[in-house]
């Protein structure tokens, strides 16, 4: 099994622990992982402020037209807001003759051209459809026993075309953190937005929103949050100080990736592997007990 | 006997049309208000993507063009995976915010200084630079403000530094950020799209 990866701006940096853990559960499961050469940003969802539609979707298309010259496999996006950009223009690309003869004559600007096609994967969707509940299930040496979970999606991991999982009610998160030993509570805030690329400029105007994602999750017991998307654990996370006094309630709360978790019920190494030293809320306390 | 009724000025809706991305599937809407009731902004929106469309239509160019609710959106795609007429809200509300940006209409002054620093850091090295954008955008405010806001950052700075999350710069541009082995070439592609692009002559 072998896919391009995409690790988008954030893996770089503000989710540099997303890609430690991606790159160490890929590798335990025996998925091949290889870089896409000298990608670029895919705009995110604030660029429409400097860049039009019709440029945001050529920054996605080089970076296919790249994959498709390194070989074509499928590419997997662990960012939901690289993901989104990039499956968003692939289905566009695929759909629209017309959008897409437009697309080659930009590329060809930088001596590029796409030929549609291309798939573009989550690391949901690949750990849940592709590598299985029972491979990884097989791969558990200590089990998340008694870990109580909130299982966070965000907003734009299943969305906007529902291709591996349900865009309301999807199920594979929970799947494979059953599947890790751990008790998943129902959650309905799985789906509701954070704030997303607006946070950071908006926070008094997206403050509630964290505060009622982090407030279900407290009041169903969850010992931390699970996500799978670098921009929901930078939000939810790093501004918890900051929200508390915002939102004047306590908040307290880890939020882990979910590969972070995979990596340690592995048996990997919690810091080496599952880069659990680079939360700024420290989850050490409420995993402590499954390290011995 | 004069009519009572002014017909409705259809210049506005022209405009959207052929210069906003997306603009023509404001056509599509069928008035439902699926898209705003699902907004997770709801309740911080004064009209909402529904109303918008229907001042589109009405030709209310003031009050959409001044509206700061085209830039709130999150995009969080609940409104487009919800619309039965599949109408690409994000991308019009997208596409509205940037018309009014580029005539000088600045809806949300504090995401439209964010998104221009993200923007110009793509455009420059193909790439944002976590720590650099951050850092030009705190200085947006001035270099009094600026050196404000930084120190109000410097906590999250700080931990996201000792945690290994963010590299270290002592200031924009120094380390200079990174380019891509291709960004000439990318250049050249975000030029010639934003001449394809509608409004635009080319």
């Amino acid at each position: 099994m072998t896919y391009l990866l995409y690790p988008g701006c954030s893996l770089e940096a503000g989710g540099s622990h997303y890609e430690v853990s991606v790159e160490a559960v890929f590798k335990a499961l025996q998925v091949e992982l290889k870089e896409i050469e000298d990608w670029n940003c895919c705009g995110a969802s604030i660029h429409y402020v400097g860049g039009t539609e019709l440029q945001t979707k050529t920054l996605n298309a080089r970076n296919l037209a790249l994959a498709q010259k390194q070989g074509g496999y499928d590419i997997i996006a662990p960012c939901s807001s690289c993901y989104i950009q990039m499956v968003k223009t692939a289905h566009e690309f695929d759909e629209e003759p017309e959008l897409a003869a437009e697309l080659n004559q930009i590329l060809g600007e930088g001596g590029l051209s796409y030929s549609g096609g291309i798939k573009v994967r989550h690391v949901l969707d690949v750990l849940y459809n592709d590598v299985g509940l029972e491979r990884i299930k097989a791969a558990v040496k200590k089990p998340l026993t008694g870990l109580k979970v909130a299982p966070y999606y965000g907003c734009q991991t299943t969305r906007p075309y529902g291709e591996y999982d349900s865009v309301e009610e999807p199920t594979s998160m929970d799947e494979i953190l059953a599947a890790l030993g751990a008790e998943v509570i129902p959650f309905e805030h799985k789906v509701k937005c954070c704030g997303s690329g607006i946070f950071f400029t908006e926070m008094d105007t997206c403050a509630p929103l964290v505060g009622d994602i982090i407030g279900e999750a407290a009041a169903g017991g969850a010992a931390l949050i699970s996500v799978p998307c670098p921009m929901c654990q930078m939000n939810l996370e790093i501004y918890q100080p900051r929200l508390e006094k915002i939102l004047k309630t306590e908040l307290d709360m880890p939020v882990v990736f979910v590969t972070q978790l995979m990596a340690l019920a592995f048996g990997m190494d919690p810091n080496k592997d599952a880069a659990l030293n680079r939360n700024i809320v420290s989850a050490n306390e409420v995993l402590r007990h499954l390290a011995a | 006997m004069v009519m009572a009724t002014k017909a409705y000025d259809k210049s506005f809706r022209e405009e959207v049309y052929k210069n906003v991305d997306s603009g023509e599937d404001v056509k599509l809407c069928m008035q439902c208000g699926v898209c705003g009731i699902t907004c997770p902004l709801r309740d911080k929106m004064t009209h909402g993507p529904r109303q918008i469309w229907s001042l589109i239509r009405a030709g209310k160019r003031d009050e959409v063009m001044d509206s700061p609710d085209i830039m709130l959106c999150t995009s969080c795609y609940t409104c487009k995976v919800r619309c039965p007429r599949g109408v690409k809200v994000i991308d019009i509300m997208h596409g509205l915010a940037h018309y009014a940006l580029e005539q000088g209409i600045v809806p949300r002054a504090e995401t439209a200084k964010f998104g221009k620093v993200f923007w110009d850091s793509i455009y420059k090295t193909g790439r944002v630079d976590e720590t650099e954008v951050p850092m030009r955008y705190t200085l947006t405010a001035g270099p009094i403000h600026g050196l404000f806001n930084t120190l109000e950052m410097m906590d999250i700075g700080r931990a996201l530094l000792s945690h290994k999350r963010m590299k270290f710069k002592l200031g924009p541009g120094i380390p200079p950020s990174k380019k891509i082995k291709g960004i000439k070439g990318l250049k050249k592609m975000l030029d010639k799209a934003q001449a394809m692009s509608p409004g635009k002559e080319g």
